[in-house]
């Protein structure tokens, strides 16, 4: 299904992600304090209240106020309440998927691929706890949409794990689902971490994400040996290079 | 779905009757459970009222409000009902077999075939829960962790189970869960007890790696 074998295809995978019409790194996150635009202010406060009282308990009211803009301001920029969640949502993907396309370079193993992708989503959801939550807590049960947005962005990153079959180390029959498998064993501890509190350390949780994700493909010795190495990165990614 | 079916427990004959209270109550409690079940297989959470959930059971709404705070409290005590009879199932199997391979294997074919037997269960107890907010979902956590000797005695078993990651087995559980929540998604509760090889693999391959994984798969499943 895939013609790139070892080393990562960027053309490929933005090709996934295309067809999954997530608007990769076209719009990234706002930092709060520099959100300067009413939309961006809302839906700043769209994702806060979500992780403070969660979207359905969320009033337009709730939204309108930290951002401070009108009610009517709101209705100018957004039909209703889930039309506002699901441009949150898309925002927070995009620059989501823009980072996991930022960790791709030609020359790249597919491990070294995957641990840097990690690295950037991890340090991107400890950075942006509300967001976390509202994209991997609220998202997957939320409606239709924000559902659909949810399951996309799953499938780009499993469709990233599923490139590890190209070049198995232990040549035996994987089932076709250990991407899927350990993608949402990765999940599920972040979820829980999050749903702890304790999303600002995330980050601390990529030599585990690292091995659950390699260690179909790798066998136990590389990926354990990939982990080890991931634990020895700095606590965060290094600034990209301007342009990069 | 079965709209109207007879629930199979007991209910006490309708019109004036002598039973205790106590009694009464009980069973008032237990059909307003089993409609909580029905009602949120058939329209999910959000969508569900207490009138549902009244008329499902044939109880009034005063009945209701003794019992219960709110729609909340009664799915989750569904669900804490569902959860107990679900863990007992898989750590009775799980507790009968041989060595770790045998025996998560055992539980996880007990855990495939409870959730296939009761597909409204199923999908309340994976797929549903996670809509009806953070209190559920910690509740969820929690009982999916409640698996957790199933997996962590992998770490025994394996030869390097010492050096693997502190978060190893919880990686394992998460996988496995995730694996029966996208074929309750996709309306697959019946083909469930199917996934068994693909849930073996999830489950061996962080502890044994993926060629002792794939063999052990192969050789639990011809045995």
């Amino acid at each position: 299904m895939y013609n790139c074998v070892y080393m990562v295809d960027k053309a490929a995978l933005s090709g996934v992600i295309e067809k999954e019409r997530l608007p990769a790194g076209r719009e990234e996150l706002a930092e709060p304090l520099v959100a300067h635009s009413q939309r961006e202010r809302i839906l700043v406060a769209m994702a806060e209240s979500c992780a403070a009282r969660g979207f359905n308990a969320t009033t337009i009211a709730d939204i309108c106020e930290p951002a401070g803009v009108s009610r009517a301001t709101f209705y100018e920029l957004f039909k209703d309440k889930e039309d506002c969640f699901g441009a949150a949502m898309e925002v927070a993907l995009a620059d989501a998927m823009g980072r996991v396309l930022s960790a791709y370079s030609p020359d790249k193993p597919w491990a070294t691929m995957v641990r840097d992708a990690a690295a950037e989503l991890l340090d991107l959801l400890s950075r942006r706890p509300a967001f976390a939550r509202m994209a991997l807590v609220e998202a997957p049960a939320g409606g239709d949409r924000a559902f659909e947005l949810y399951a996309s962005g799953k499938r780009v990153l499993q469709s990233l794990l599923d490139r590890g079959r190209e070049d198995p180390v232990e040549e035996e029959a994987i089932p076709s689902s250990a991407g899927r498998a350990a993608l949402s064993g990765a999940e599920s501890l972040i979820v829980g971490q999050i749903l702890a509190d304790n999303a600002e350390r995330l980050r601390e949780l990529l030599p585990d994400v690292v091995y659950i994700t390699t260690v179909p493909y790798l066998g136990q010795e590389e990926a354990l040996r990939q982990s080890r190495e991931a634990e020895r990165l700095p606590g965060a990614m290094p600034p990209r290079p301007p342009g990069g | 779905m079965e709209r109207g079916r007879e629930g199979d427990r007991w209910r006490p004959p309708r019109g004036r009757h002598r039973l205790p209270r106590e009694v009464v109550t009980r069973s008032q409690r237990e059909r307003l459970l089993d409609a909580a079940v029905r009602v949120v297989a058939e329209k999910g959470y959000g969508a569900m009222t207490i009138g549902d959930l009244t008329r499902e059971a044939g109880v009034s709404r005063t009945t209701f409000y003794e019992l219960f705070e709110d729609k909340q409290q009664c799915f989750l005590a569904a669900y804490d009902n569902a959860v107990e009879a679900l863990v007992r199932r898989v750590t009775a199997a799980y507790e009968s077999a041989g060595e770790w391979p045998e025996r998560a294997a055992a539980g996880l074919a007990a855990l495939l075939e409870t959730l296939a037997e009761e597909p409204d269960l199923a999908r309340l107890s994976l797929v549903d829960i996670g809509n009806a907010g953070p209190a559920a979902q910690r509740r969820y956590r929690a009982a999916v962790q409640r698996l957790t000797p199933l997996f962590e005695e992998g770490r025994d078993y394996a030869a390097g189970g010492r050096a693997l990651p502190a978060n190893t087995s919880r990686m394992a559980i998460g996988g496995v869960a995730g694996l029966i929540a996208d074929e309750l998604l996709a309306g697959r509760a019946e083909q469930l007890p199917e996934l068994l090889p693909e849930l073996m693999f999830a489950t061996f391959v962080p502890y044994l790696g993926p060629r002792a994984a794939t063999e052990e798969m192969r050789r639990t499943a011809a045995g």
